[in-house]
This record gives C-alpha cells, sequence and structure tokens, in this order.
C-alpha cells in the first residue's frame, strides 16, 4: 500500500485518482491497519463484500482496471504488483510481483491516449472475463453468507460461502477469502495444493502481464 | 494470513424485525416492512427503486435510458393489494438470485443489461461502495479524471 502512495505522489496530478479496495470479509479490523500504516490520500475502501471484483469480473488479488476520463477502461485484470516482493528467508526465499507496472500506470497517467499501454476498447473486452449464470449467482450467494454470518448464523454462514465457492470454482478470492478466516490461513496447504493444481492444469493464476 | 477469530466474532442477531424481509443488492442491504404472502418475492410496487433503482412507468420498469416493458403478470392481487413481483421481474432480465425463503432473505446478483455498456464498448461499470471515512463512492464521481481501480487484500 505505500507503494500505491509514492506513486499517487510522484504522478502527483488531480486528475489522477487510485480507489484502493481491500477484499477482506475480515473487514476494518484487517485491512484498517493495512492502508493505515500507508497513510494514503486516496480513495480507501474496505469491500467486505467484494463489490468491486464483482464489478468487474476479477477473480483475484491483486487486480486492476485503469478508467480513462470518458468511464471507458484502457486496461483490465492483470495481477497488479506495485512492485517485486520477497518473502522468506533461505531457501524458502521467494519473489513475486512486477517491477514493470507501475512505470506503465506512470506514462498513462502522463500520456493518457497516447500511452502505449493503453489498450483498444476491443482488446479490453477480450481482456473481461465472461461468467456464466452460475459464477454471476455465486456473488449473491456470497453477500447471503456474509450476512448471516454478521448475525452469527455459522451454519447458514457455510452453506452460503461453500454455495458461492462451488458456483464459482475460478475464484480464487472466494476460496482464500474462506482460508483466511480458518486455523490454516491463506497461504495454508490447501492454498499451496490449489497453486499447484493450477499449474498441473496449465492455468494461469494472473492473467499473464502483457507489459514489457 | 490467518484470522480464524474473525470467523464469528459476532453475536446470533435477528436479521430483521418481525415480519420484514431483506433484500441484498450490489452491498445495500434493503429491509421491506411488507411483502405480499405465499412464495415468491412479492413487493410492494413503489418499493422496486428501494431494491435494484428501477421505477414503474407506463412504458414498463425503467432504470436511466433502459425500460423493460412489463405485462400483467408481473402485478400480482393478493390480500386485497396489488404487489409486484420481483423474482419473475428477475428472473425476465436474467438477474442472478440466491434465497433463504425461511429467513426470508434475498440475495441478488447484477443485472446482466447494466453491464452490457462494459462487455460491448469496455465502459466501466457504475458500482457503489462506501469509503473508510463513510462517503459513498461511484464510479461515475470519476467521470473526467483517469481512476485506477486496484483490488487488493490482507491475504
Amino acid at each position: 500500500m505505500p507503494v500505491w502512495q509514492r506513486i499517487l505522489e510522484d504522478i502527483n496530478d488531480p486528475n489522477f485518482v487510485i480507489i484502493s479496495a481491500a477484499e477482506d470479509t475480515g473487514g476494518e479490523a484487517v485491512a484498517g491497519p493495512i492502508f493505515d500504516a500507508a497513510k494514503p490520500t486516496y480513495v480507501q475502501v474496505v469491500d467486505e463484500n467484494h463489490i468491486i471484483s464483482s464489478a468487474f469480473h476479477f477473480v483475484n488479488v491483486p487486480s486492476a482496471a485503469w478508467v480513462d476520463e470518458q468511464g471507458r477502461i484502457v486496461r483490465i485484470d492483470e495481477g497488479t504488483y506495485a512492485k517485486t516482493h520477497e518473502i522468506g528467508e533461505g531457501d524458502q526465499k521467494f519473489q513475486f510481483g512486477t517491477d514493470v507496472y507501475a512505470p506503465a500506470v506512470k506514462d498513462w497517467a502522463a500520456k493518457g491516449a497516447a500511452s502505449e499501454y493503453v489498450q483498444p476498447p476491443a482488446a479490453v473486452t477480450d481482456n473481461i472475463r465472461e461468467l456464466s449464470a452460475d459464477q454471476q449467482r455465486a456473488d449473491a450467494a456470497f453477500r447471503l453468507g456474509n450476512l448471516f454470518r454478521y448475525h452469527g448464523r455459522k451454519e447458514k454462514a457455510e452453506r452460503y460461502w461453500d454455495m458461492a465457492q462451488s458456483l464459482n470454482p475460478d475464484s480464487i478470492n472466494f476460496v482464500r477469502q474462506n482460508l483466511t478466516l480458518s486455523d490454516e490461513g491463506s497461504a495454508g496447504e490447501t492454498f499451496r495444493k490449489m497453486v499447484g493444481d493450477y499449474a498441473k492444469q496449465g492455468k494461469d493464476y494472473y492473467r499473464p502481464l502483457d507489459l514489457k | 494470513m490467518a484470522y480464524p477469530e474473525l470467523r464469528y466474532p459476532f453475536e446470533e442477531t435477528p436479521i430483521h424485525a418481525e415480519g420484514q424481509t431483506t433484500v441484498l443488492y450490489q452491498g445495500n442491504t434493503i429491509r421491506l416492512e411488507e411483502t405480499g404472502s405465499g412464495e415468491g418475492l412479492l413487493i410492494r410496487p413503489e418499493d422496486l427503486p428501494l431494491v435494484n433503482g428501477f421505477e414503474l412507468k407506463p412504458e414498463g420498469a425503467c432504470y436511466q435510458d433502459m425500460c423493460i416493458p412489463l405485462n400483467d403478470r408481473f402485478f400480482i392481487e393478493r390480500d386485497g393489494r396489488q404487489w409486484f413481483d420481483l423474482k419473475a421481474f428477475a428472473d425476465l432480465i436474467e438477474q442472478p438470485c440466491v434465497a433463504d425463503e425461511e429467513d426470508r432473505v434475498w440475495s441478488f446478483g447484477e443485472i446482466p443489461a447494466k453491464r452490457e455498456s462494459m462487455m460491448v464498448d469496455a465502459m466501466a461499470p457504475d458500482f457503489e461502495v462506501t469509503d473508510r471515512q463513510g462517503n459513498v463512492v461511484r464510479m461515475s464521481d470519476f467521470k473526467g479524471k483517469k481512476a485506477l481501480v486496484v483490488t487488493w487484500s490482507s491475504w
């Protein structure tokens, strides 16, 4: 999050905004301190019901859409890391993220439609995921589960969260959100198995970043 | 990340008052004081804008420049009153729905027609959320600016 704040400050243009949405059913308790540590001046949303992911058909985080002055999307749905991250130590050390995305954002902020990173509408619509009727129903089931959670209704919360995952098995958001609120956590055995299955099946965990 | 203590931090509380019905749509929780008896979801016609932004007009159910013609089957006479059949309307416009009829909660997904301009012309969808300061934030608020919409999570 501090990286996005620095990018916003580097761009320093009142006509460029960042809307940052934490897709966290855990709410302010988990997302708030992370936001606060960044001392952000951009728009901060704790999106407990994953409204923004749903609106743009995102299935994973981090993801992003670039929206121009006319309200048209000019890039969408990429693994949106602001920099390369390194975690772990020794043999366990690994990297994720990229250093090419942030310069592309800055280029777009400066040049607008003339930026080489702006995609034509046909390329953008090709990159928007088509959702089946079941996948669209999954969002409704997820929010129903969330409502029951807020009201302490465990059995029904579990029932509708399970329904959401079975209706939209492509949603990494639903799987990891659920794991986050478990003892195992979001990066445990289930997550590692899922990533391994993706690799075996040749599926992309993120859509490949089409940036040089 | 693991936050098992946050899975169920809330005490059991009623979802709504006796006799009410709850509708979830686009992150909003709408409590309906009155609904028609029996199966399905029969709402007062005047509650339709509250639920999904559509208004009933002579030409049909209208949202912005879109109007869906309706026939008599959407207007149900029951208990001496006229109701609007919201489930039938959702089916007509292919709006996904998951209902927990036992607790009288209906959760609606997005209306496909509202997403058509995104799928065809790459126009950004006009979501509505509340920011950490309590302000309502809509995509349309940022017309005239470049906006980077980023999702992330603690996990």
